[in-house]
This record gives structure tokens, sequence and C-alpha cells, in this order.
């Protein structure tokens, strides 16, 4: 039972104070020794001519102006974009907003508060910070849990099974893209490279679950076996109108394309059914059978705790965004959308630049803007079934998805064939009727 | 490879039979195991294993006169304490001969009736888990908490009420009881309506529950099975019509029966029960005269050698006790007859052969409640 | 409250002799009296039973809404398909097991309702049957009323009463681990009291 302490500014300052001093002395006395040390043998890396040492990083602390241009060449390099954007640092970020908000919003649908108290002690500005660093809370509670395996699982796949997860949620990122250039893998399959990632998450599932040597597992993972596969063919036949239409299996050049008319509005039903197979391969209410509460504890995910948890969970949230960045992609145009501040004429900001360095020309800054906003409202309306409906069973979800769903995929194919000969749309534009 | 070697697999010519304990350590059962074997999907044989929260509550009433045995007897069932506290008053006035104020009758009922209306609003919440909807718990439960302040200002506790007694009631209701039940109920039967929008006509609630673990109202009367889960077969039998006790029969209500038999009925019988609820709380608050609440009794009420029977319509069915009384303070026997118990039964015949996914469905429809059935 | 009727009354003899005595130290309350006639209803039911048996069973009250009769073992599989099928009470409330350790008897009580005849379904039909206290047997009633599976399990852990015929008497609410008598008989005295 530990005693509140009362809070003093003065050992506040102080532990600040100590923190930077020792901060100092390491990074000077330990850290910089060894980098030398290190240069020593192997030469520094080159960006544009310019040697990077370190001595570089504490001369833009003091004279922002030379930074610029180094981080303009930064934000060109393949690392940046597989790292931080639109890689892995921006996916997990969103997917832990995505959290944060689906806690917040479905609290507010059930009439309760959600996450409250995190954040709130923080600062005296903060009071309204409902609850806003709950979401760190909670990654150091599973940080800090132990790992239990049960006796007799299978010990490589029980350990490899979330990390795989969250790789292949990883590399379905991979060739979405954010902006204008703004996409890792620019390749011309790249439609094709996405449904071939997504046939690893049954594998997957149901290796984990088979790992875990339990009896609700086993029934977990079968079940999530059967609704992925399932699900997956009404997948790939709803995006086929897409492809028709545009021609291309570019995801970039599908952007383009939609330039024109969204998808959406040509092609509604397709984005229907991407929507609902999505929700399925996502294994979210009402269709998270895999992991239904009342019948089988937590399926598949039963005998994962601590770390592995929270990795399968940080795999099935960057899903959550790379499918609602595809749906926005296919269906919505993408980062395609009108300059917010058009309306200001001359004077409208273009561009994000740095002492006169030009970082985002206007075009990729307002592409990533409403890429952002419009995933965003894509994942939100994902998470809105969660407050309202119930499970649906397991010879529902099979006949829906067997059966209804691929027929209303080829009802949208022939859709989309009767536009591509009226001429309404097509690879070539609107061009007429084709004559055969 | 064969099967991990946690897995209980018997051969059999049908194919390969899995014995899943739903066992007490799991979220959808309450303390209470299900013995389920299933092949693939469909149940094969489910056996109740009821008994892990076995206090012992008849043979306690031995050691413990009249007036005593009120607290503890209250606790099987702590979210209806009413509902099963009342046949044992009603057993011990007749036995002791003890005459009951027409004011106390009132407060009774009203109180009867809103307990029933708490149980019901938790089952509809747990249901609601039962199925993975979440806002059917969330919503219920924050509701529940309006009638629950109701109770708490009449009797001083939230559950466990405490509140009969032999030859009345404990204490009076408070001044502005009315006025704030009548605000209270009006806004309650509001979110009934919203409930009946919401939850009811969802079509997922819908394909899980419609046609599911259908019960025959001969199999239902065979099988002893009693409350809403016989109203909703087609059996239009409740206590409050048939035998009624305290006013009953001086207030105006309806029993509601459909003859489905199936889950969704079971399901939608205690919606209208509510509706119910809330018309003769509103019919008894308006016609209680007033008087004392309580009859004084003197210390160790006894009465002679004999027995009594005694039934009521709790918020699951049929509470009956059975007290033999030797004369002295202490009653001789006391055997409580618990909706909960009748309905096991009905369990095992309705899981056999349905899915392994209705099972939630089915079981909690059945209105079991694990602690009440072992007593 | 118990009315005095004209048909022999085992057991009641000595409940209608404490009644009055019982009524003088409680004048102080209001005691309603009631008819001493059984009402008709009853006794409709009543004659049912006596021009069936006879002899063979005997009443013991016969209160409005409440009748009960004492059985012999080998006529209670009859009387139980009597009562189903002719009368129609047809709805099982309770099976209750009472210790007489005075008496060496242990008596099983069944509470029956009626669910579908409306003149009926108000009353509860009480039958009760005397089984000697060391060998207590008595045939199941589950062939006639498949409701008192569950409760005669109960009675026959708690109170060691053998249901002959029934599919599965086996211990239901007790833990598995328990050793000692059936713990509803009077000599099994609750630790500590």
């Amino acid at each position: 039972m530990a005693t509140v302490q009362e809070f003093s500014f003065a050992e506040f300052v102080k532990s600040i104070l100590w923190l930077t001093f020792w901060i100092l002395v390491i990074f000077t006395l330990i850290l910089l020794p060894i980098i030398f040390i290190v240069l020593f043998f192997v030469p520094a890396p080159e960006i544009a001519g310019i040697e990077m040492n370190p001595y570089l990083l504490l001369t833009m602390m003091v004279n922002p102006q030379i930074g610029a241009p180094l981080i303009n060449l930064t934000l060109d390099q393949p690392f940046f974009k597989v790292a931080v954007f639109p890689g892995f640092t921006f996916a997990a970020l969103f997917a832990t907003a995505i959290i944060f908000v689906e806690r917040k919003f479905l609290a507010k649908m059930q009439i309760r508060v959600g996450p409250y108290y995190a954040g709130r002690e923080v600062f005296w500005w903060a009071r309204s910070l409902e609850g806003l660093l709950q979401m760190l809370a909670d990654l150091l509670k599973l940080l800090g849990k132990e790992v239990i395996i049960p006796a007799g699982a299978d010990k490589p796949i029980f350990w490899a099974a979330p990390v795989v997860l969250v790789v292949a949620s990883s590399a379905l990122i991979a060739v979405i893209p954010a902006g204008p250039g703004w996409v890792i893998a620019d390749i011309d399959v790249g439609l094709l490279a996405v449904f071939a990632i997504l046939g690893f998450f049954p594998l997957t599932a149901l290796l984990a679950s088979w790992a875990s040597n339990s009896k609700y597992p086993f029934i977990g993972g079968l079940r999530a076996l059967h609704q992925m596969i399932a699900y997956e063919i009404p997948l790939i036949l709803s995006v086929l109108g897409v492809v028709i239409l545009s021609g291309q299996l570019n995801l970039s050049k599908i952007v383009v394309a939609q330039e024109p008319y969204w998808y959406i509005l040509l092609l509604p039903i397709g984005a229907f059914v991407f929507f609902i197979t999505a929700l399925a391969e996502l294994e979210r209410v009402p269709f998270d059978l895999p992991e239904a509460e009342s019948e089988i504890v937590a399926g598949w995910l039963t005998e994962y705790s601590g770390m592995s948890y929270g990795l399968i969970q940080l795999a099935s949230y960057i899903k959550l965004y790379a499918l609602a960045g595809l749906f926005v992609t296919l269906f919505l145009g993408g980062w395609m959308g009108p300059p917010p501040l058009a309306f200001l004429g001359p004077n409208a900001p273009s561009g994000v630049d740095m002492f006169g360095v030009e970082l985002l020309s206007t075009q990729e800054a307002v592409g990533i803007l409403w890429f952002v906003v419009k995933t965003f409202g894509v994942a939100v309306l994902m998470l809105l079934p969660r407050g309202i409906n119930p499970r649906i069973r397991i010879d529902i979800l099979l006949r829906t998805g067997w059966a209804k769903l691929i027929a209303i995929s080829f009802i949208n194919i022939f859709i989309a064939l009767a536009l591509l000969y009226l001429g309404v749309a097509g690879p070539a534009g609107p061009v007429g009727v084709i004559s055969p | 490879m064969g099967l991990p070697p946690s897995m209980q697999v018997e051969e059999s010519e049908e194919g390969r039979i899995l014995t899943i304990s739903v066992g007490p350590q799991h979220p959808g059962s309450g303390h209470f195991r299900l013995v389920v074997k299933v092949d693939g999907d469909i149940i094969v044989d489910a056996d109740p294993d009821p008994g892990y929260v076995h206090r012992g509550e008849e043979k306690m009433c031995e050691y413990r006169n009249y007036i005593q045995n009120i607290p503890h007897l209250e606790r099987p069932m702590i979210a209806d304490s009413c509902g099963i506290l009342y046949p044992f008053c009603l057993g011990v006035e007749e036995i002791a001969n003890i005459p009951v104020p027409e004011r106390a009758k009132y407060i009774r009922v009203i109180m009867a009736e809103l307990n029933r209306c708490i149980f019901e609003l938790y089952w509809l919440g747990i249901y609601g888990i039962f199925l993975g909807h979440s806002t059917m718990f969330m919503w219920p439960m924050g509701d529940r908490e309006l009638l629950i302040d109701l109770a708490e200002a009449a009797t001083g506790a939230r559950v466990t009420h405490a509140y009969f007694v032999p030859g009345g009631v404990r204490n009076d209701l408070p001044e502005n009881f009315k006025e704030r039940a009548f605000r209270q109920l009006d806004y309650f039967k509001h979110r009934l309506d919203q409930y009946k929008d919401i939850f009811y006509n969802n079509p997922l609630f819908l394909d899980r529950t419609k046609g599911v673990g259908v019960l025959s109202a001969q199999d239902a009367i065979n099988l002893g099975v009693t409350g809403p889960v016989l109203r909703a077969s087609g059996v239009k039998h409740d206590i409050r019509k048939i035998e009624p006790y305290d006013v009953y029969d001086q207030l105006d209500f309806e029993v509601y029966s459909m003859n489905t038999g199936d889950s969704y009925a079971r399901a939608y019988v205690p919606l209208l029960e509510m509706y119910e609820s809330i018309n003769i709380i509103k019919q008894a608050l308006e016609k209680m005269p007033s008087g004392s609440v309580r009859t004084k009794l003197g210390p160790n009420p006894r009465g002679p050698a004999g027995e009594s029977f005694k039934r009521v319509e709790a918020g699951r069915g049929e509470l009956a006790y059975y007290l033999v009384s030797d004369g002295t303070a202490k009653p001789y026997r006391v055997k409580m007859s618990v909706p909960s118990f009748r309905q096991i039964p009905a369990m095992s015949y309705l899981l056999k052969g349905s899915k392994l996914a209705d099972m939630p469905a089915i079981y909690w429809s059945l209105n079991y409640w694990p602690v009440e059935a072992d007593r | 409250m118990s009315s005095q009727g004209d048909q022999p009354e085992e057991g009641s003899q000595a409940k209608a002799e404490a009644k009055p005595e019982a009524a003088k130290p409680e004048a102080a309350k209001p005691v309603v009296q009631k008819p001493v006639e059984i009402p008709a209803l009853e006794k409709g039911i009543i004659e049912k039973f006596t021009g069936r048996f006879g002899d063979k069973i005997k009443l013991v009250y016969a209160k409005p809404k409440r009748i009960r009769f004492n059985v012999k073992t080998e006529d209670v599989l009859d009387f139980a398909r009597f009562l189903h099928d002719e009368v129609g009470f047809d709805q099982p409330i309770s099976v209750a097991g009472v210790d007489y350790p005075k008496e060496n008897i242990i008596e099983v009580v069944y509470h029956i309702g009626c669910c579908t005849k409306p003149e009926y379904t108000s009353s509860v039909f009480a039958f009760g049957l005397k089984l000697p206290r060391n060998d207590p047997k008595m045939p199941t009633l589950i062939p006639v009323y498949g409701g008192v599976e569950y409760h005669e399990r109960e009675t026959f852990e708690m109170l060691g009463v053998i249901f002959e015929g029934h599919p599965r008497l086996e211990r239901l609410l007790l833990p598995e681990d328990w050793a000692d008598i059936p713990p509803l008989r009077k000599d099994f005295s609750i630790k500590g009291r």
C-alpha cells in the first residue's frame, strides 16, 4: 500500500534537471566516443555529397536552417518511407489512435464514459484529456505482464505466430498509397499482392490455435479458418469491378483513374460487399466468432497473454488501417480531393516548407491530408457495428459468405462490364459506346 | 500428427466426440458447469452440473428462528431478494397466524414488482453478453441503476434488501417515494420502448434466437418448467392471477404468453412483463392506504405444529416454500422449490441436438440463476 | 389455517388439538375463522380418490386449495398415474424429504400443480410417503412426471432416499468428496452449532 506523494514543484524541477544532467553526461562521455570509434573503422554514410556526422545533429539544434535541406533529403529515402510514413510508425500510431477512438466512441454509444482517468493528473491543463494516455498505460501494462505458455504447446510456433501476424499486417500497408508518390512499393501488381498477403491470415490463425494445445483455441481456430476463407472470395470478386473499370492493378494508378468519378458512385454494390467482407476478415463484430467470448472464451487467442497478446491486437488494428486504406484507395478516390484552403486565393498556404526549402508540395500535402481524413472516416465506420449488433452464428455466416455475397459480387461485375461497354467509364475514360 | 493430448476424444461410430467443460471458469456460464459433448458443431449431450455454490440454505434454516432466517434466505437470489423472501413470509404468517396490515401488502407488491424488473434487466444484460452484443449489456445495466435507487430509498440497500418480514415490511416508504417512482418509471417505460426497437428488432438478434430451442407446451408442463419459459411456450400460468396473494386480486394487469416456445419468445415475454410491472407499481402506489406497515410481534414468534405450502411468482417463475413447523420458534424443515432448479431438465433436453453456437442463447434464455438453483 | 373435516385425518389430530390451545396465547391478534366445511372443489377431488383407492390412502388435510394424502410405497405409482391422467394435475412443483428421527421415518412429500384444467390451476395437490428411516426406498415417479428427476436426485443425496428405477442416482449439489452422512438428516449437525 503506497502512500500518495504530494506534488512538489521543487522536486519536479529537481528531477528534470537531474535527468538532463545524466543525458548530457551519457551522450558526451559515452555515446560520442563510441560513434567516433565506429566511424574510425566504418566510413560515414553520405547523403547528396554531405557526409553525415554526429556534429551535424548538434549544429542543427542551434541553426535549423542548415537542417532543412537535410530533412528534405531524408524524406526521400526509402528507409523513411518504410519506417515512418506511410510505413510502420504511421500505421502503428494510426492503429493506436483507432483503438482509443473505438473505446471512446463505443462508450458514448453505450451511455458510458470510456477511458477517463489516464492522463488527467499529468498536467493542470490536461483535465479535459479524458483518458488520452490510456493507450500508453495499456502498452506499459502489456509489456510488464508475464507470457504464460501452456504445457505441451508447440513453442516455436507459439512464439512466432503473433510476430508473423504483425509482419503480414505491415506488409499489407506497403502497397497502399498515402499521397501522390508516397507509397513504399509502387508495383504494377499491387492489388494482387494485397490478396496474396491476405491469404496468410487464416493460416496463421490456425497455426496459433493449434500451437496452443487446448480445446477452446482449437474450436476458435477452425472457426477463424472457415470464416476468413469463406470471405476472401467475395472480397476478391468485389474488387474485380474496380479492376475492369480502371484497367490497372497498380494502386497509385487506380487512384489517378478515379479522377472523373470515384468508384463508389459507379460501383456502390462492390463497395458494400468489400466493406462487409473486410469486417469479416478483421474478425470484428458481428463477425467476431473466432473470439466469441461467451462460447469459446477467447477463441484462438485464448492462451496468449502479455506482449504476445499485445502483438496480436496490434496486428489486428494495423490490418484495420490497411483495409480501411484499401477501401479508400479503391472506392473513395485515395488521396484526391480539393485543396481545403483554396478559398483564401493566392495567399493560401501552399505545401509545407521549412526555411525556404520545400518539404512537401501543395499537391502532396493536400493529398496526405485527404487520405488521412478519409481513412479515419472509413475506420470509424468499421467500428460502428460493434455497438449495434450481436454476434452472428457460424452457419448464417457461411451461408452469407459462400452464397449471397458471391452472387452480389457477380452482379457487381456485370454492372462494371455494362459501364465499360456503354462507355461511361473505363481505362480510356468516357468514350461512348464501344462498338464490338 | 495426432491430436494434442489435452483433448479427451472418444471414438464412436458417429465420429469423434469432444468433451468440453463449459465450466465454472468460463465467461459464458456463471457458477455452473455444463459438460457438453460436441460432434463437430452439434451438441450430442449436455449434462448440467450444478452445486458449485451450494451453501445448505435449507439446513441452515433449521438452526435459526423465523426472523433470523430472513437475511440468509434472500442470498440465493440477491437481485430479486424480495421475490425469494415473499413465500417464506407468507408461509410463516400462515403457520403463526400473523395478520398483515393493508399498507404492508401494497408495499410488498410494489417491492416485489420492482425486484422483478431489476432482475429481468440484469437478465437481459447478461443475455446481451452471451450473444456478443455489448450495448445490450450496458443499457439495461444503466437503467437498472434507477430502479435500484428507488429500492435503496425504500429499504436502505441496493440489492439483498431483507425488507420483508413475517407481519409486513421492515419500515415504511420515504416521503417523496411516489413522485420519484412515477418519474423514474415513466423514463423506464420510454427506455423499454427503445429496447424493443433497438434490441428486439435487430435482424441478427432475430437470427440468433428465432426458432432456436423450441419447447412445446406439453414438454414444458411435463418437465416442470415455470415462469416466462412456460408462458413463452403457450401456457398462460401466472401465480399472480391463479392464486393471488396479498393484493394482486385488487390490481388490474395482464399476463402475456406467446405460443412459439423458442428463445425469442422466452426473451420477449420478460419485456412484456416489465411493462406490466410498471403498470402494477403505479396502480399500487395510487391505491395504497395509510397505516402501519408491520405487525408488532413478540420475541421468537412461533406457531403450532403443522405445515404450509405457499407459492409466489418471482422474476424467474414460481417460487414455492414448503414449511414444516413443530411448534417451536425454529422451523422443522424449510424446502425451497426454486424456478432455476426446475429449469435444469429443460436445459439438457433443449441442448441435445442443437448447435454449439446456440448454447448461450438457449442456456440463458431459460432464466437460470446458478446461485438460486444450488441454494 | 386448518379446517376441521369430518373425514379421518391422520396426523392432524395432534394439530386439531394444538390449534385451540395455541389460539389462546395469541388471542391478542385477531384470528379470522375459516369455515369448517371442506370446499366443494376439494371435496370433489377427494371423492375421486377415495372412490378409486379407498382405504389405501389417508387424507391428511383438506384446506382451500391445498389437499394432502398419505400413500403407501406400493401404491404410489398407481396413485401418481391416476393423479396425472384422470384428475389432471400435471406440473410437478417440488419433492421434499423430511426427516422424523423420533418416529423413525423419512417422509417424502410431492407437490403437484395443475396447468391445464382451469378449475384446478389454483390448487396444489400434495402426497407423502412414510419410509422407514434405515432403509428408505421407493419407486421413482419419472415415468409419470418427467420433471422430478433432479428433485429426486437431490433428495437422494440430501437424505439418502433411494428411488428405484432412477436413471442416475448420484450426487448433484454436494461436493465430489463428500464422505459424511446425508446432510439434511437430523443427526448431521453443522459444525459449531
